[in-house]
């Protein structure tokens, strides 16, 4: 480790702010802070919807877990706001020899995020390849006993894979949410590179790097907002098209997927596309598994969206301060990492949840 | 940090653009009609739109883990390349062995594939 071990017999304060000139910290209270405010929360949870049925009563424990999680992250901001770049820990041992070790622990906890989007991927194609599309089952026609005995029959749910796409690229207004949601993660992971690229630049002043710094991190906070709202118009609120005669738009309302029905219980979804032509039969189906599969997979991944904004809050307030140097730039690489592997998972998120 | 450039201009500049071209892509290939083309090829809109969708997957995924992550150019990106490749065994047994199996895989393999099969 890079002076590490240069410690004098100063006790580091363990609640922070941390003087760096006296070594690197080892005796911090938030990581501990941190895990015991979890579990509170996830725990409250869990109980407070237990079976289906909600209990309120589980309210003040979920709020005493977000609390210690607060609490903690203040104790790890108190430290960091201070650190100035010195005794980052390089790595002396084979494979990772004079690679930084903040570097090398936030590119293993990225493998253990690979795994946990490989498992929720690997479980989408296993239900979208094994249980029959709802339009394959509404291709084949309402049932008849002599003539089409596997048809559908109207009022009888027919359990059947139905992707979210069907409602969300069926036209550009549904797609728009999520379409400018892919550019705005494309432009943040960019943005994010451009706050890194002038922390880095040894040859600007400090004021300036201050600004470039925090605009560009502002900026990346604001796109992270901007994919959380769209995400909630998307699946809760909906949106207005107004009347714009000029280009042949006419008025119409976007309804969200929950309130076209798209919802984790649904066991008598009918889109609108599955009413039979010539009876005026509605098919109705049971898609419970298609949107569970949706909602986690892409809520999974905004949680993820939702964790990197309080990260950058945190960042761009630092930045704002102009704490941010050549020499402690590092932070927002690391960071970076996380948030170009969100965009990442994006990537395959867009085109296989909202597009196929 | 890049200490390169792409055809001469800034890196991260040059894989924004690359990017952003290629979503639109993706996203006109979703609302575009492309049936006359699928018919061409012998397939389905749906399956010829997930072939482009797919193929316009991977060098995205690879431009923002190369350039973004700095996976390449850096004094230590080779070895952080094999350690974000690390999972990728697993990735491909659960990928291979959960996501690819269906309900009646062990009853719909090929006799070739199935117990008492000895011709060689």
């Amino acid at each position: 480790m890079s002076g590490d071990y240069d410690h004098d017999y100063h006790t580091p304060e363990p609640w922070g702010p941390h003087d760096w000139g006296h070594g690197a910290p080892h005796n911090s209270f938030s990581p501990i802070f941190l895990s015991i405010g979890i579990a509170i929360f996830l725990f409250a949870m869990a109980e407070a919807w237990s079976y289906g049925t909600y209990n309120p009563g589980n309210i003040p424990m979920i709020l005493l877990g977000l609390l210690v999680i607060g609490f903690a992250l203040f104790i790890w901001w108190r430290q960091d706001l201070s650190f100035d770049g010195h005794y980052e820990p390089l790595a002396t041992g084979v494979p990772f020899r004079g690679v930084q070790i903040r570097k090398v622990g936030v590119w293993v906890f990225l493998m253990s995020e690979m795994m946990v989007f490989t498992s929720l991927f690997s479980t989408y194609m296993r239900y979208r390849l094994g249980i029959e599309n709802c339009g394959t089952v509404f291709d084949r026609g309402m049932f008849d006993p002599a003539t089409n005995p596997t048809g559908w029959q109207e009022g009888v749910a027919v359990t059947c894979f139905e992707p979210a796409s069907h409602l969300i690229a069926s036209s550009w207004w549904h797609l728009a949410p999520g379409a400018i949601n892919t550019f705005a993660l494309i432009l943040s992971s960019f943005t994010i590179v451009q706050a890194l690229r002038y922390a880095k630049m040894p040859d600007l002043d400090d004021e300036a790097r201050r600004k470039k710094v925090y605009r560009y991190l502002g900026a990346t906070w604001f796109l992270a907002c901007l994919f959380l709202t769209l995400k909630m118009i998307e699946w809760f609120i909906g949106f207005y098209v107004p009347e714009i005669s000029a280009i042949g738009l006419h008025e119409h309302d976007i309804i969200s997927l929950v309130d076209e029905g798209y919802t984790i219980n649904a066991d008598h979804y009918q889109h609108h596309s599955y009413v039979d032509e010539a009876t005026g039969a509605h098919m109705v189906a049971n898609i419970q598994v298609s949107a569970s599969l949706f909602y986690v997979t892409t809520g999974t991944h905004g949680a993820h969206v939702a964790g990197g904004i309080i990260g950058l809050s945190y960042m761009t307030f630092k930045a704002w301060k102009g704490l941010y140097t050549p020499n402690n730039a590092v932070s927002i690489e690391y960071f970076g990492l996380y948030w170009h592997f969100v965009d990442l998972v994006w990537v395959l998120v867009f085109p296989f949840f909202y597009l196929y | 940090m890049a200490h390169y450039k792409i055809l001469g201009q800034d890196p991260y500049w040059m894989n924004f653009y690359g990017l952003m071209i290629l979503t639109f892509i993706e996203v006109a290939a979703v609302g575009l009609d492309l049936s006359e083309f699928a018919a061409d090829y012998d397939t389905t809109e749906k399956v010829l739109t997930l072939w482009i969708l797919t193929f316009i997957a991977i060098p995205k995924f690879i431009m923002i883990a190369a350039i973004f992550m700095h996976l390449y150019g850096d004094a230590d990106s080779g070895i952080l390349t094999l350690t974000a490749l690390f999972p990728a065994f697993f990735i491909i047994v659960m990928v291979l062995f959960v996501g690819l199996t269906h309900p009646d895989a062990a009853t719909s393999l090929p006799a070739w594939c199935r117990p008492g099969y000895y011709e060689f």
